[in-house]
C-alpha cells in the first residue's frame, strides 16, 4: 500500500490554543478522503501543514513517502478555504502566474489555462479582472488554478461552499475524473452527503484530535443496521421522548432516529402510523451527518478539564 | 529564486501597467515643484505691482536721493514718488487720509529728526511684502548715505564711486581645483535633492504595505504561501516595487536632463549640483537602494501585522517618523553639511539616505564617511529586514484583531 500522505502524531499550538493535537492520519494514493470536523476543529491548521504553510511543533509530515520538502509543493494542488485571487490580475495572467509558480513553462501554462477554462464554462471571460466576476466564477478559476499543473494529489479546503448545483455537478465529474487517472485527493466539508457520495475514507477531527477515523464503508458498518430513517407527514416530535429511541434528528417531514439497545423497530412503526402518515420507513446504517451529529455532541458534552 | 523572480515580474508589470504609475510618474515632480520651486516665485513674482509713495522729508536733497534711488529699482516694483516738505504741521494728516483714501499706497517719514534718532517711519495700508520692504530699506540707507555724503562735500560723482556695490562669487576648492560654486542654487538643488528621496522612500514604501495587505484582504496569500515560501515572497515584492521605483526615477532623470517644461525647473538646479558633485550620481542610486531595503522592510512587516487600511494608517507614523526627522534637520545639514552635529546625525541608518545624499550633494565628504555610513545601513538593514521576515511570517496568517506589540514580539520567536 503506497500512501500520498501520512501525518504521524502531529501536534501545533498556537500561544496557549491547541489546534492540532496528536494527530495520525494516512491518506492512499488514489483514494478520495474526507476530512470532517465542526468548525475551527483544526481542519485548516492541518492543512496548511500538509502545505508547509506552517511547520508542526512536533511530528512528522510524510509526502509521497518522503519526508515533507518543499519542492513536494509543485505536486500538489491547494484550493484553501479562504478564497483568493489578485482583484486587478486579468484572469489568465493570473492562472499563468500561479502555474508557473508550481514549476509549469509559460506557454505551457497558457495552453492548459485555455482549456481548464473552456471545460470550466469560463471562456468568455479569460480576458476580465478576477473583480468583475461574480463569486462562482471566482471560485472555478480558484479551482483551475489548483489543478493547472496536473498535481498528483489535490488539497480542497471546502470545494463545494458557494456552488450552485448545475457547477457543483461540474465540479464533482472533475474530481471523479482526476481520481480516475489515480490522483489523490483530499477534501474537507460539512457537506456530509458529498463525502457519502466521493470518499473512500474520513476522518473526523474534533478539537484538534481525530474521533473517527477510516474507511467510510467500515466507519458505518461500525455503527450497525440500528438507525431507522423515516419520511412522514405529521407529527414526529414525540420520539423524542419515547424509550425506544436513544438520539433522533428531527428534519421536519424526515427523521433519523438511533435505536435503544433490544428496541423493536416494529414498536416505534405502529407508534409513528397513529400519528402520521408514514411515507417511508427504513432499517439501516445510519448517515454520515449523523454519525457526525452524534460523535461532535458526545465529546463536546463530556466536561472538558484544564 | 525562480519563484522569487516571477513574483518580482508579475509585481513590477502589473505596476508599471496600472494607470496610477503614470499618474504618479508625473504628479510626485509636480508637486516637489509646488513644494519647493513656486512658493519662491510666486513671492518674488508678486512684485510687479506700481506703487506711488510719498516721502515727507525736512531736507529735500536727501528726500530726492531717496525717490531717484526708488525710481531706478528696476527688478521688482515700479515706484512713483512724490517729495514733499514736512514744514506744514497737517502733512502727517494729510498723507495719512490719501493713504485711507488709496491716492498713496503710503509714505515715508524721514524728518532730520528721524534720521539722525536712525529710525524713519513707512505707513501704508500694507506692509507684508517683504520684497517692496527691503526695497525701501536699501533706498533709505543708500539715499541718506549719498545726502551726508553730500553735506560733507563729497561730489556726487565721488559718492558714486563709494557707494557701488561689490559682488561676493562663491569659489569652492576641491583637490586642487576651483569651482565656480552654484552658491543658493546649490541649497535648492540640496533640498529638492532630498525631497525626491523621501517621497520616492515613502511612496514607494507604502507601496509595498499596500501590496502586501492586499494580499492579506484578499486572501490570496494563502494561494501563493501553497508555491512560494514567506521570505522569498516578501522578497519578490520588495524588489518589484523597488524596481518600479528605480524606472520611475529613471523617468525622471530623462525627462528632467532633457526637457525644459517649467514643471522640471528643479531640474535646472539638479544638472548643476550633479554637474558640481559628480559622486552624487554614483551615491543618490545607492542609498536609495539602501534605504529603500530598510524602510521597505518595516512597511511590509506593518502591512503583515495589520488587516485592514485604517489599522495601517493608525500604526504608519512610527514608520514614517524616522523619515520625517531628517527632513526636519535638513536645512541645518545643507547650511553646514561637515559639521560634528551633521557628521553624526548622517551616520544614524535610519537618516543617513536622505542625509548622506544631501552632504554629497553639497560638499563630498571623505570617502571613509561615506563607506562607514553604507556599512552601518548595510547591518541595519540586514537586521531590520531578518527580524521584518519574521514578522511578516506570521503576520500574513493573522487574521482578526490588531497584534498588540508585545504579541508582535512573540512572533518573532514563531519563525
Amino acid at each position: 500500500m503506497i500512501n500520498t500522505l501520512e501525518l504521524r502524531s502531529v501536534t501545533k499550538r498556537y500561544d496557549k490554543f491547541l489546534a492540532v493535537d496528536n494527530l495520525s492520519i494516512n491518506i492512499e494514493k488514489g483514494s478520495v478522503f474526507g476530512l470532517l470536523g465542526p468548525n475551527g476543529a483544526g481542519k485548516t491548521s492541518t492543512i496548511r501543514m500538509m502545505m508547509g504553510i506552517t511547520m508542526p511543533d512536533s511530528g512528522e509530515v510524510i509526502v509521497f513517502n518522503e519526508p515533507f520538502r518543499r519542492d513536494h509543493l509543485n505536486r500538489i494542488g491547494y484550493l484553501p478555504e479562504e478564497r483568493g485571487l489578485y482583484k486587478k490580475m486579468k484572469i489568465t495572467d493570473q492562472l499563468v502566474f500561479l502555474a508557473e509558480l508550481k514549476g509549469v513553462p509559460r506557454a505551457e501554462a497558457a495552453r492548459r489555462a485555455r482549456a481548464w477554462c473552456d471545460r470550466l464554462e469560463l471562456g468568455d471571460w479569460v480576458e476580465k479582472k478576477v473583480e468583475e466576476l461574480s463569486k462562482g466564477m471566482q471560485q472555478k478559476i480558484q479551482f483551475a488554478a489548483a489543478i493547472l499543473h496536473d498535481p498528483e494529489f489535490l488539497i480542497l479546503d471546502e470545494p463545494f461552499a458557494g456552488l450552485d448545483p448545475a457547477n457543483a455537478d461540474v465540479l464533482k465529474d472533475v474530481l471523479l475524473e482526476q481520481q480516475k487517472a489515480g490522483k489523490t485527493i483530499l477534501f474537507s466539508t460539512h457537506r456530509m452527503d458529498q463525502v457519502e457520495k466521493l470518499c473512500d475514507s474520513i476522518c473526523l477531527v474534533d478539537h484538534g484530535r481525530s474521533v473517527l477515523q477510516g474507511e467510510l464503508r467500515e466507519v458505518k458498518s461500525r455503527f450497525g443496521r440500528n438507525h431507522i430513517q423515516i419520511e412522514y407527514e405529521g407529527d414526529g416530535e414525540f420520539l423524542k421522548t419515547s424509550p425506544l429511541v436513544k438520539t433522533f434528528h428531527n428534519f421536519g417531514n424526515y427523521t433519523e432516529a438511533e435505536l435503544a439497545q433490544g428496541a423493536d423497530p416494529q414498536e416505534i412503526l405502529k407508534a409513528m402510523t397513529a400519528r402520521a402518515r408514514v411515507n417511508r420507513f427504513e432499517l439501516a446504517e445510519p448517515t454520515l451527518e449523523k454519525i457526525f451529529i452524534d460523535t461532535v455532541n458526545q465529546k463536546n458534552s463530556r466536561p472538558q478539564n484544564a | 529564486m525562480r519563484n522569487t523572480w516571477l513574483v518580482i515580474r508579475r509585481e513590477y508589470i502589473e505596476r508599471v501597467r496600472a494607470k496610477s504609475f503614470l499618474i504618479s510618474t508625473l504628479l510626485i515632480p509636480a508637486f516637489i515643484y509646488a513644494v519647493t520651486v513656486l512658493p519662491t516665485q510666486l513671492a518674488t513674482r508678486k512684485a510687479s505691482s506700481k506703487l506711488h509713495l510719498a516721502i515727507a522729508t525736512s531736507n529735500a536733497r536727501t528726500g530726492e536721493a531717496i525717490a531717484n534711488q526708488l525710481r531706478s529699482v528696476t527688478s521688482g516694483n515700479k515706484y512713483q514718488v512724490d517729495v514733499k516738505t514736512a514744514d506744514d504741521p497737517q502733512l502727517r494728516a494729510n498723507l495719512r487720509s490719501q493713504v485711507e483714501s488709496g491716492a498713496i499706497d503710503g509714505y515715508l517719514w524721514l524728518t532730520d529728526d528721524a534720521i539722525s534718532q536712525g529710525k524713519v517711519e513707512y505707513a501704508a495700508s500694507s506692509t507684508s511684502d517683504f520684497v517692496q520692504i527691503g526695497e525701501l530699506h536699501s533706498a533709505v540707507n543708500t539715499g541718506v548715505t549719498r545726502a551726508r555724503l553730500a553735506e560733507r562735500g563729497v561730489s556726487p560723482d565721488d559718492a558714486e564711486k563709494m557707494l557701488k556695490r561689490v559682488d561676493v562669487d562663491t569659489v569652492e576648492i576641491k583637490g586642487g581645483q576651483e569651482k565656480k560654486g552654484p552658491g543658493e542654487g546649490k541649497f535648492f538643488a540640496g533640498f529638492a535633492v532630498a525631497m525626491m528621496l523621501y517621497f520616492m522612500l515613502i511612496f514607494h514604501g507604502m507601496a509595498v504595505m499596500r501590496s502586501v495587505l492586499e494580499e492579506k484582504t484578499s486572501r490570496v496569500m494563502e494561494v501563493m504561501l501553497s508555491s512560494v515560501n514567506a521570505k522569498d515572497l516578501m522578497a519578490g515584492k520588495i524588489i518589484g516595487v523597488g524596481a518600479v521605483g528605480l524606472t520611475q526615477t529613471a523617468i525622471w532623470v530623462i525627462l528632467g536632463l532633457a526637457g525644459s517644461s517649467p514643471m522640471f525647473a528643479a531640474s535646472k538646479n539638479l544638472r548643476e549640483i550633479i554637474a558640481s558633485s559628480s559622486g552624487l550620481l554614483i551615491w543618490l542610486p545607492v542609498y536609495f537602494v539602501l534605504g529603500f531595503l530598510l524602510y521597505s522592510g518595516l512597511y511590509a512587516a506593518l502591512g503583515a501585522a495589520v488587516n485592514s487600511d485604517q489599522e495601517a494608517q493608525q500604526l504608519q507614523f512610527f514608520v514614517t517618523m524616522p523619515l520625517i526627522i531628517p527632513i526636519v534637520i535638513m536645512t541645518m545639514i545643507i547650511r553646514q553639511p561637515d559639521s560634528t552635529a551633521s557628521f553624526w546625525l548622517s551616520m544614524v541608518p535610519f537618516f543617513s539616505p536622505i542625509l548622506m545624499t544631501i552632504r554629497i550633494a553639497m560638499h563630498t565628504p571623505p570617502v571613509w564617511q561615506i563607506a562607514l555610513s553604507v556599512a552601518i545601513l548595510l547591518v541595519t538593514m540586514y537586521l531590520i529586514l531578518s527580524i521584518t521576515s519574521r514578522i511578516y511570517r506570521v503576520g500574513i496568517l493573522m487574521y482578526g484583531k490588531r497584534p498588540t506589540l508585545p504579541e508582535i514580539v512573540r512572533w518573532l520567536k514563531y519563525a
